[in-house]
């Protein structure tokens, strides 16, 4: 049995699900809807005719057998496609790159719009793919730093070191907390828990309408407390990247995209590197995890199964994230 | 025994790439300046390397306009084009419409963008192939205007990003495009950077593309590091296909793997026609290269 695919926007992540869709067994992509005049034509030039592109998601999913969609267009989109999508006749299910939403009331949106009907959602939170990620997390699950007492995480990227045009840098659409904030605040829900944040401030640098700049102090259940701080104009970020430093009673737990670090207290370390941890995928574009996100989802399509992180679970981030904004407005009034 | 024809350093240390740390690649691009990044290439170059690979990042032209002011020793030139990751800051910042649009406009000048946006688009015709064989001719051409005179070019290759999405979309003509490009208007051999190795060499077989005649860059090391699907099925597919020339980088794994472990374990494999590996320093190259070069085939 195959599973049918479409995939939604042809933006930068359109184009590397799609690629990694078009090589994954038991998968079809059928068909990618676009609603750019000038994308849909290139579309049509450089990708295989096996590959139907379309401007009018109706005609897409009428005239096509889908049964899985991923939706990659521009945030503040993602819900009204899902919720056009339920429309048409077809059993679809939804994998979503991240995050959700652009609010948490457009989130929840989502969640009811799904939660009636058997079908798998997913959201692209693909660190949690990363082996470096993943070890992280076992370290913290199986307590080797003793009771956590304080954590400091970042996500930096140099994106945005002028204005910038798109609808990321649009107010209500964009901002670096919507953009980098996600990642970093899913990991941080799945390494600890529900995140409450105390306090946070905002700053701009480039963009006019948008924060470049973010800063939250965040506290646990546990009695865990750290900061975050979230920036896309920072120099020399060849690459976007995450932090997460925590420190226990027993030692010091350092992860990043590249490695885990563990000091103890002892004075005894651990060093993993990725290169540590090499699982098969049958196709590499970008990073290993965004293959096995959608080797996950597809399975669990083809299973009827669930997939994690789902809709509910991006909702949680997205409430952070609205609370976190509503904070910022706050301080910086 | 292994017989390599060919040592390339590589130019990852110098634009700021680490794959073990991105941390440290930051530090270490910003220690370099442009006259240290010769004196480590040359160092390469007298210690045992043939070659410089380099992506067209623009560090990588005043490279370039150094060695040609400042000529070393003799050595063969692999541009590996294009520089991605401009590509991909150019779409975060300004969009991938803007992006899509500022290259076409590169790459067929007499059409005017703003007609393209505003609804002239039915009248254009997007010929993916034309639009290859323009955009090579333009990135290479800056750089080839700058080509130090004691260094030829050893092959021309494709980006891995641009050959994976080829291979990923079975782009055979697209292959075609280039592999005919590169022997009708260069001097020298049409090459690719994969990671999906295997894949590759099996579109490639199926639709009779020749394989012979081109050169292959992809990881091979002892920890299996981006080797896809496996690191068994790549040196399968090694030891198995009529391939031409077989470049192996990431031998290092990103600095995971000790050079001398490295070497044991590039000797296991017997089809390889080339290595490549990073420096950073000139000591760097020296012990690299000097490890490398019983590697080579006596000349």
């Amino acid at each position: 049995m195959e599973t049918n695919v479409g995939v939604i926007g042809l933006g930068k992540m359109g184009v590397l699900h799609s690629a990694i869709l078009n090589t994954l067994p038991r998968t079809k992509l059928r068909a990618i809807y676009e609603k750019n005049r000038f994308l849909v034509k290139a579309g049509g030039a450089f990708l295989p005719k096996t590959i139907r592109m379309y401007r009018d998601l109706d005609s897409m999913l009428a005239r096509e057998p889908i049964d899985a969609l991923f939706i990659t267009t521009p945030i503040h989109s993602h819900v009204d496609v899902i919720i056009d999508a339920l429309k048409s006749d077809r059993h679809l299910n939804f994998f979503v790159e991240k995050p959700l939403a652009s609010s948490y009331p457009q989130a929840r949106a989502a969640c009811k719009a799904v939660s009636k009907l058997k079908c798998v959602h997913m959201v692209g939170f693909q660190k949690r793919f990363s082996p470096i990620f993943q070890k992280g997390k076992q370290i913290i699950e199986t307590r080797q730093l003793g009771d956590p007492v304080f954590f400091r995480a970042h996500s930096f990227s140099s994106d945005v070191l002028k204005e910038g045009k798109t609808w990321r840098f649009q107010k209500g659409r964009g901002g670096v907390l919507l953009d980098l904030g996600p990642h970093i605040l899913d990991l941080l829900a799945w390494y600890f828990g529900e995140p409450k944040p105390l306090t946070a401030v905002k700053k701009r640098f480039y963009s006019r309408e948008v924060e470049d700049y973010v800063h939250a102090l965040v506290s646990f259940d546990s009695g865990l407390k750290g900061y975050v701080d979230v920036c896309w104009s920072m120099r020399n970020f060849r690459l976007p990247e995450i932090s997460i430093e925590v420190h226990g009673k027993e030692g010091i737990l350092t992860v990043t995209d590249d490695s885990v670090t563990v000091e103890m207290s002892g004075g005894e370390k651990k060093n993993w590197y990725k290169q540590s941890f090499n699982t098969p995928i049958p196709f590499l574009l970008a990073d290993p995890e965004f293959t096995k996100e959608d080797q996950t989802f597809l399975n669990a399509v083809e299973g009827s199964t669930s997939a994690t992180p789902d809709f509910y679970h991006a909702a949680k981030t997205n409430a952070l994230i609205d609370k976190i904004a509503t904070l910022s407005q706050k301080t910086s009034k | 025994m292994i017989s390599l024809r060919s040592l390339l350093v590589g130019d990852n240390s110098f634009i700021g790439v680490s794959h073990l740390s991105q941390a440290r690649a930051r530090s270490r691009a910003q220690e370099l300046d442009i006259d240290a990044i010769v004196r480590v290439v040359y160092s390469a170059i007298e210690h045992g390397a043939t070659g410089f690979t380099f992506s067209t990042h623009p560090t990588n032209l005043q490279v370039l306009e150094y060695m040609k002011l400042n000529p070393g020793p003799k050595f063969q030139l692999y541009p590996v084009l294009p520089y991605a990751q401009g590509y991909v800051r150019t779409a975060n910042e300004k969009g991938t419409m803007k992006l899509a649009t500022e290259l076409f406009s590169k790459l067929a000048p007499s059409t005017k963008v703003s007609s393209l946006l505003q609804g002239g688009l039915s009248a254009i015709t997007l010929d993916p192939i034309r639009m290859l064989k323009s955009y090579v001719d333009i990135e290479l051409g800056s750089y080839l205007r700058v080509k130090p005179e004691n260094t030829d070019l050893g092959a021309i290759l494709l980006h891995d990003i641009l050959t994976d999405l080829g291979v990923a979309f079975e782009a055979v003509h697209f292959f075609e495009a280039f592999i005919d490009n590169i022997r009708k208007r260069y001097t020298a051999k049409p090459g690719f950077v994969t990671r999906n190795f295997v894949k590759f060499v099996d579109l490639f077989e199926r639709n009779r593309l020749p394989l012979r005649d081109i050169v292959i860059m992809c990881p091979f090391n002892k920890v299996g590091f981006q080797m896809t699907p496996t690191k068994e099925s790549c040196e399968e597919c090694l030891s198995k296909s009529d391939l031409g020339e077989i470049f192996a980088m990431s031998i290092l794994a990103g600095g995971y793997i000790p050079l001398d472990e490295a070497i044991d374990y590039i000797r296991t494999l017997q089809n390889l026609t080339g290595v490549v590996a990073g420096v950073s320093t000139q000591q760097h190259a020296q012990e690299t290269f000097t490890s490398l070069k019983p590697l080579l085939t006596p000349r």
